[in-house]
């Protein structure tokens, strides 16, 4: 009796044990399950977010320009960290961040935080060398643009989430970023990911981002940079501009921004960060200026479209100046009886504003916008401008003869280099363009970018007329710097006053000088536009921004192994 | 008396004895499939590591070719060859008298 009592007993107990372990069951199963199976997931599985690889950017012969790579970031989880000031001293060392900071990043109540993203490299393996288990390092992609400053302005550059925030960077963010893909992976007792694999796997490939290729050549391109930048330093000016475009395409070749003045250094989209946000823009299509004397072909182009003149008219300029409306305009220089040609040649505003009164505003201002000016060229970089250009019923009785010489009127670099590619090719405006592919790389076709006519401007019998005109200039008036050995050339030279902030007047001392033209002038196979913002001494197109287009049209003529067609010079070209 | 005991202990023995062979293969059977599904789940887990390792070595390599070929575009820019070629090796343009015209046919733009 006495062992069946004790049998009863310890049944009894361990009833009771089981009772009890069964009600704790029940209690975290059933009441507690929610909360348990959520905590339980918080810790045994992880979402890893997988980031898709950025685009790469090419120029047109397959050179790349910008490009992604995956670099060290370091963070914290501050929820486990016992000492965070001993922590945050210790990582001051390594990541050269002030400890009091980082403190307060370790100290917060957050579950995560970063502590230094894309670090230099070495700094990660010295983070590991801590072997805090509360610190870790994780992998991000970092953009790199490994010819440095070359087309930066251009290229934009990106965020630190990938994002792109200026240029091409900006303007194609969408194409070059590709989707997001993740993974729930589980982690073990010591917090290593383990990928679990098998049916029950739940993943999202990420979808990468397209290559985009530019129209842009790197060679041309760094003709372009080079030229500009001696220019600008050579005339101590505040920054220039220089296009190169293919007039039959209007593909930008080359699009030379200097936004940092001769004093500092140029943008360099590695790090936006020594830039002041003013240096980021692209100002060949983000400001206007006026374009001066640059503008006469486009008086001279709608003049003999309509025969109202011809080239051989004589003007008689010898006064030096000329009344319109209440303002007195006069020439730079006193000329005497000259030929229309010789007007543009000589650059004449007397003989230019008789011109444009006999077309009258109508006419003229039909033909302006014609050429594009006075609305956006549609190119794709962001922040474009229209310029400005006022309704032809709004113009004072001084517009037309302020508008022919330049003035009155804002254009922006790449609207005039455009206006220049359709004296080039016949007659026709094109629609200029910078990236000539997107190529999927998940092996869908991508999209092709082709040549677009806007509109025909003038006719090619014009065209012709105007082209002799713009060699003249080259050959013997005020653009004789900007022929290049080897070839013909035509364009125009142009010294533009700027407006005074101070005075709303314009100014006395502050220019932009520039040339615009195209080379060979018997078969164009380039535009080329030279804008130098504020030169001090030396302030005419002629002498300052003549010469660049020179150079740049004699180097990048030969690079492209264009045949010379001017028995004056020779040229070397070898076959490749 | 003692034969039907022994009979009795004897059909008892051997029927227990048969029991005890089903059970003791019953629990090696359980045994055995828990021990295939255990095994079959640390082979995961050691293949996941696995894999993670050969996805961090690849990820390496990977990061170590974007690298190089970052290293190589930047090497190869006009204006570092340009550089070498004028300041280091002392190069210069040809002047225009030295250059012969050589005419291609079919030249184009590219």
């Amino acid at each position: 009796m006495e062992r069946r009592g004790r049998i009863l007993f310890v049944l009894l107990l361990m009833g009771l044990g089981f009772s009890l372990v069964a009600l704790r069951l029940v209690y975290l199963q059933v009441y507690q399950r929610t909360a348990l199976a959520s905590r339980a997931e918080r810790q045994q599985e992880r979402l890893v977010k997988i980031e898709p690889k950025r685009g790469t950017i090419y120029d047109r012969t397959g050179r790349e320009l910008a490009v992604s790579l995956d670099v060290d970031s370091a963070y914290g989880v501050p929820a486990e960290i016992d000492n965070p000031r001993q922590l945050a001293k210790q990582l001051s060392l390594i990541l050269r961040e002030d400890p009091h900071a980082l403190e307060k990043r370790l100290s917060s109540d957050k579950r995560f935080v970063w502590l230094s993203r894309k670090m230099a490299p070495g700094r990660a393996e010295k983070v590991k060398e801590l072997g805090s288990k509360e610190i870790g390092i994780r992998l991000e992609s970092r953009r790199f643009y490994p010819k440095k400053t070359l087309a930066g302005p251009v290229l934009g550059f990106t965020g630190m989430d990938n994002e792109g925030l200026e240029g091409l960077e900006r303007a194609y963010d969408k194409a070059l970023r590709g989707v997001d893909g993740w993974l729930l992976a589980e982690k073990d007792a010591v917090g290593r990911t383990v990928f679990p694999g098998g049916p029950g796997f739940q993943y999202k490939l990420p979808k990468p981002g397209h290559d985009i290729v530019l129209t842009i050549d790197e060679v041309i391109q760094h003709i372009a940079d080079k030229e500009l930048d001696a220019a600008v330093q050579t005339a101590r000016a505040k920054g220039g501009v220089c296009i190169v475009m293919n007039p039959q395409t209007a593909e930008v070749l080359a699009l030379s921004v200097r936004t940092t003045g001769h004093s500092r250094p140029a943008f360099n989209p590695n790090e936006p960060q020594r830039s002041k946000p003013g240096e980021w823009r692209n100002r060949a299509v983000t400001d206007a200026f006026e374009p001066g004397s640059i503008f006469k072909a486009v008086l001279a182009a709608a003049a003999l479209e309509e025969k109202i003149v011809h080239p051989l008219e004589r003007f008689d300029c010898s006064a030096g100046k000329i009344q319109v409306a209440d303002r007195v305009i006069s020439d730079a220089h006193k000329n005497g009886v000259l030929t229309f040609t010789d007007v543009i040649a000589e650059s004449s505003n007397v003989g230019t504003i008789k011109v444009a009164l006999r077309l009258g505003k109508e006419r003229f201002a039909r033909y302006i916008t014609a050429f594009g000016f006075g609305r956006k060229t549609g190119i794709d970089i962001p922040g474009e401008i229209p310029g400005l250009l006022k309704d032809q019923r709004l113009w004072s009785g001084v517009s037309i003869g302020s508008i022919s010489i330049g003035q009155e009127i804002g254009v922006t670099p790449i609207q005039m280099a455009t206006a220049y590619c359709a004296f080039a090719n016949g007659g026709t405006l094109m629609k200029p363009y910078i990236v000539s592919e997107i190529v999927d790389r998940g092996g869908s076709e991508g999209k092709k970018f082709k040549p677009v006519p806007v509109a025909r401007a003038i006719s090619p019998e014009t065209c012709t007329k105007v082209n002799k005109m713009l060699q003249r200039v080259v050959e013997t008036g005020t653009g004789q710097k900007a022929r290049p050995a080897g070839y013909t050339a035509a364009g125009k030279t142009g010294t533009a006053q700027k407006i005074d902030q101070k005075t709303g007047g314009y100014s006395k001392k502050d220019y932009v000088s520039s040339f615009v033209g195209f080379a060979p002038a018997s078969s164009p196979k380039l535009v080329v536009l030279v804008m130098i913002d504020t030169p001090e001494g030396v302030i005419y197109g002629g002498s300052i921004a003549a010469p660049v287009f020179k150079a740049v049209a004699e180097q990048s003529l030969a690079y492209l192994q264009v045949p010379s067609d001017d028995s004056g010079g020779r040229m070397l070209l070898v076959g490749r | 008396m003692t034969t039907r005991v022994n009979d009795i202990g004897s059909f008892v023995f051997e029927r227990g004895r048969r029991g005890s062979v089903r059970r003791v293969l019953a629990v090696l059977l359980i045994v055995t499939g828990l021990m295939l599904y255990v095994g079959g789940k640390v082979r995961i887990v050691s293949l996941g590591y696995q894999i993670e390792a050969l996805e961090r070595e690849k990820r390496e390599v990977e990061r170590a070719n974007r690298s190089l070929l970052i290293e190589a575009s930047s090497l190869t820019s006009p204006a570092r060859i340009e550089e070498i070629a004028v300041k280091r090796l002392g190069m210069v343009r040809p002047p225009k008298e030295n250059v012969v015209v050589v005419k291609r046919k079919n030249a184009q733009q590219r």
